[in-house]
């Protein structure tokens, strides 16, 4: 059973006694500070007392108190429980908050969301731009008071879905291509997009074609890769300014994936975020769903039944073996092999998911994670087609793959020293999860503040120290040894007994406070913020996802490198755009 | 001159075309199933036995595929484009010799096309129009990735050639002859390959580049520009685009196989001339799963490194290999010392060896360097 985040043994208040003090409302935990020295605090907690990462950076509308709040969560990289710190502005436009880009770069993408979905304007910082919603987009969603077109009601279940007690979906009242509202007088045939100025703007004012390296003047052209390009795992999009090959400028734009998940999962009641997840990340919905049932049951503060707690931990390891067997076979691919070593990276991938849908009935979409245990026990047969996968033939098949790849001279040509990325840029930029490590830091939450039962088992963190791709490629085989260590032992360990420590229920009661649970999902931290005040549905429910966090060091890292490269770095950080745009 | 005569190079020239657009529908199914077999997959099996109605149902959707010509482009030349880059790769075969001759009714036909005495300088110079045809279609898509598609395949493939020609010479020097023909019955005792395996591979590794196949398809690396040259042609024109580096892949394997494979030489070749072809057939299979097997296995070279490895690396290596050879071949002349003649591989192997002892140190260095 994880304990309730240990708030932190450090005292601010009496560091900082005039602007600083703790948070009393009951359930939350932290400090707030006032908003005029935030940065000053901040400094001081990077500095003085070493909390170099950060986590988090969010905002909660707390609309009866007319406050915005700004919530950041700092961890530290040398492991322990993390910081909570806030900052309170009155609800009056424009919320203003200074920045904290100086401070941690990783704030970037997260203070343009928060800006972006509730309209907190960041002082200072060099691009607040919209992120996942389009320039022109009208109100910020997260806001309390904002509703959306045919808004019915606050939460969910909306009763107009249930007339006279028989279901009905919304479709049948809004049938489909009547369901947008435009605005009066709008004809489609003349609208004009909204144009992208201000992101031409920031591409040419980040360049480097102004420095002195650019003597003979050449042209420069601006290339937008995305949103449907073969290697943009998605729909990202990315404009590039180009100097022949090699870049000069790159802005990621995305949100063409965007469909509000904070602010469903606000409406949905609690069991109803949990098949949500599985969207995040569709690669790892296991993963997802750990992150969440952690955080719920922080915030309900009830144990885990023990049998359930390493049949998560099966199941999350398994998801991190089949994760990173997709991005070896999805790296080469994007180094420009046809297809076969993913393809063999596939068929593996292909047995585990076999597991998944044995024990929950869905290859990707697993939904399998309960507040308080599991949902289902593994069936006796999927259990040994797990013990033959971890004792056999996933060993058999890692070496096999490593010793076909890793002394490839195309693909160590192409990947060694190559974006390197050194450990004090990525902890500045947020970075988590393999990135991290391959950069030399042994962060793995795992090891670094233990959820579930992984304190019970005997394994290495993985890392490697040159930060550069091919360390990169290379640490995703020891994750996966790891990763097999630890499912030996979890599969010897496992008791029998309950999968669940409460009773079944669709409803469950969760008292006010706040909780930030984190997992370390295969691309990274996965965290939730999730604040709840006693009613069926939660107040603020934030994710923080890992390839979001990690974009923000892409374009540190590409400036001056050749766009063959930069599709391989995209590879490398492992992006999901169902965890990107959210 | 006599009118059977035309009709007889008529009637060949129909069937050389005939044998290369085949050639280009199994040569995708065949690639197909072997890239299938190499990637644990089945492969194309539902068309006919085995899927060997799979080009003819392919062809059928591409015909009939709307062709979408997009309203920026630069039409003449859009259109122009597929067609210069389909026309250089079906007359190149025209000069290699599918077998010595037969009678028929009492007229000897000889197997090829044309018994062009500078044979090798037409190939040299019908390979380098090819490169127009992509240059222009990137050129005239008017559209971003098409043009640095066609951008990237111009640098490379002039890049290319230099190697190409040199490792023409080296088979010129070996064969005292610039006429395929000849080339090929001076390789009746032995086949070049075995005096010259460095020129042969050079030969092989450039093609690749001059061919836009993987590791060094630059111009369409899907992964980064789409698809590069041809990103705005669609059905037909786009057909073409794709004939045509299929029969460059077969064209190629047969000049590779005539130069230093000996060709459509093998055993009973004088006694059954039309086994001539099917030795040549078999040889050029082989090669072709060559080309198969390196596009399923290998990344991708990145550009820069694409340039620096044959500038640096190939252009010195068959430098190196053409004087080697001349000097070998003369030394043994002057001095009627047949050891001179057979110091040629073995001299060859070693600057291959030092060459590949480059690649290995630059290698290590760029990683020592950047880290």
């Amino acid at each position: 059973m994880t304990a309730p985040a240990s708030t932190t043994t450090i005292d601010l208040v009496s560091r900082f006694p005039e602007f600083v003090t703790a948070d009393t409302r009951p359930g939350f935990s932290g400090f707030i500070v006032k908003k005029e020295n935030l940065v000053e605090v901040a400094t001081a907690l990077r500095d003085e007392f070493n909390f170099d990462l950060l986590s988090s950076v969010t905002g909660v509308d707390y609309i009866a108190d007319n406050k915005m709040e700004v919530v950041y969560h700092l961890h530290r990289t040398t492991g322990g429980p993390g910081i909570v710190f806030k900052t309170q502005v009155d609800r009056v436009d424009p919320m203003e908050v200074p920045s904290l880009i100086d401070v941690w770069a990783g704030a970037d993408f997260q203070e343009r969301e928060a800006w972006d979905l509730l309209g907190i304007k960041f002082t200072g910082h060099p691009d607040l731009r919209r992120i996942l919603l389009w320039e022109g987009y009208e109100g910020h969603p997260l806001r309390k008071d904002y509703q959306e077109a045919f808004f019915e009601e606050e939460t969910k279940p909306f009763k107009s879905r249930w007339p006279e007690g028989h279901h009905t979906y919304a479709e049948f009242k809004n049938p489909f291509r009547d369901n947008i509202k435009l605005p009066e007088n709008f004809k489609l045939d003349n609208y004009q997009p909204e144009n992208e100025d201000q992101l031409y703007f920031s591409l040419e004012k980040s360049s480097m074609k102004h420095t002195s390296e650019n003597q003979m003047g050449t042209d420069h052209m601006v290339v937008n890769m995305g949103p449907h390009h073969p290697s943009t795992h998605g729909v990202l999009r990315v404009a590039v300014e180009l100097n022949g090959e090699t870049i000069t400028s790159l802005k990621p734009v995305m949100g063409y994936l965007h469909r509000n998940h904070d602010k469903i999962g606000e409406r949905n009641t609690y069991l109803q975020i949990m098949p949500f997840t599985d969207r995040l990340d569709y690669f790892n919905s296991m993963a997802n769903n750990f992150g969440y049932a952690v955080t719920v049951e922080k915030l309900m503060n009830i144990p885990v039944a023990e049998r359930a707690e390493y049949i998560r931990v099966i199941m999350a390891e398994l998801s991190r073996i089949q994760n990173h067997l997709i991005f070896i076979g999805m790296l080469i691919n994007d180094l420009g092999s046809m297809y076969t070593p993913s393809l063999y990276a596939f068929e593996e991938r292909e047995l585990i998911l076999d597991i998944f849908e044995a024990v929950s009935g869905a290859r990707m979409m697993c939904n399998y994670f309960r507040f308080g245990g599991v949902v289902r026990d593994i069936p006796a047969d999927a259990m040994q087609k797990i013990k033959d996968l971890v004792h056999d033939r996933l060993p058999a098949k890692t070496d096999e793959m490593e010793r076909f790849l890793n002394e490839n001279e195309v693909l160590v040509g192409r990947l060694k020293g190559v974006h390197v990325l050194n450990a004090e840029e990525a902890i500045r930029n947020s970075v988590t999860g393999p990135v991290l490590r391959a950069a030399g830091v042994p962060y793995d939450l795992r090891r670094a503040d233990p959820y579930s039962v992984y304190d019970r088992f005997d394994f290495d963190v993985a890392v490697r120290y040159n930060g550069d791709m091919y360390d990169n490629y290379l640490i995703r085989f020891d994750e996966i040894r790891q990763s097999l260590r630890i499912l030996e032992q979890a599969l010897k360990q496992i008791p029998e007994g309950p999968i669940n420590s409460q009773k079944p229920q669709y409803q469950v009661r969760v008292p006010a406070g706040e909780a930030y649970g984190r997992v370390e999902s295969p691309k990274g931290e996965l965290a939730f913020y999730v604040v709840s005040n006693g009613k069926p549905n939660p107040y603020r429910y934030h994710v923080r996802a890992p390839s979001f966090v990690n974009l923000t060091a892409v374009e540190t890292m590409c400036k001056g490198t050749k766009i063959a490269d930069f599709v391989a770095l995209l590879a490398m950080l492992d992006i999901v755009m169902g965890e990107v745009d959210r | 001159m006599d009118w059977t005569m035309w009709v007889e190079w008529i009637v060949k020239g129909f069937v050389l075309c005939l044998i290369l657009l085949t050639g280009f529908a199994y040569l995708t199914w065949y690639e197909r199933r072997a890239l299938a077999r190499i990637q644990v997959r089945v492969g194309p099996n539902r068309a006919g036995y085995q899927g060997l109605l799979q080009p003819i149902a392919d062809a059928v959707k591409l015909i009939f595929k709307e062709e979408l010509t997009p309203g920026h482009v630069y039409k003449v030349v859009f259109i122009l484009a597929p067609v210069l880059t389909v026309v250089p790769s079906l007359v190149l075969a025209a000069v290699v010799p599918l077998g010595t001759s037969f009678n028929l009714f009492g007229r000897e036909i000889t197997l090829y096309v044309a018994d062009v005495n500078v044979g090798i300088l037409y190939l040299t110079s019908i390979a380098s129009i090819a490169v127009y045809g992509i240059v222009l279609a990137g050129w005239s898509s008017n559209n971003k990735y098409a043009m640095l598609g066609g951008i990237r395949s111009s640098a490379q493939m002039i890049s290319y050639e230099l190697t190409l020609g040199l490792s023409f010479v080296t088979a010129i020097i070996l064969g005292n002859s610039m006429n395929m023909i000849d080339i090929v019955n001076e390789q009746r005792g032995l086949w070049f390959v075995v005096i010259q395996p460095v020129g042969a591979l050079i030969f092989w590794i450039a093609t690749l580049a001059e061919v836009n196949r993987a590791p060094f398809d630059m111009p369409e690396a899907e992964q980064e520009l789409t698809a590069g040259y041809h990103a705005e042609y669609s059905g037909m024109k786009f057909a073409l685009f794709f004939m045509a580096e299929y029969q460059k892949m077969i064209v190629i394997s047969m000049i590779l196989a005539t130069l230093f494979f000996g060709g459509y030489l093998g055993p009973f070749v004088d006694q059954v001339p039309l086994l001539g072809p099917v030795y040549l057939f078999a040889k050029v299979i082989i090669l072709l799963f060559g080309m198969i097997w390196v596009r399923a296995t290998w990344p991708r070279i990145r550009y820069d490194r694409l340039m620096s490895f044959g500038w640096k690396i190939l252009l010195p290596l068959s430098l190196a290999i053409a004087f080697i050879t001349a000097t070998g071949i003369l030394l043994a002349d002057v001095l009627n010392n047949q050891l001179f003649f057979w110091s040629i591989p073995v001299v060859s192997i070693i600057a291959l060896l030092v060459a590949v002892a480059f690649i290995y140190r630059d290698l290590r260095r760029k990683s020592h360097g950047r880290i």
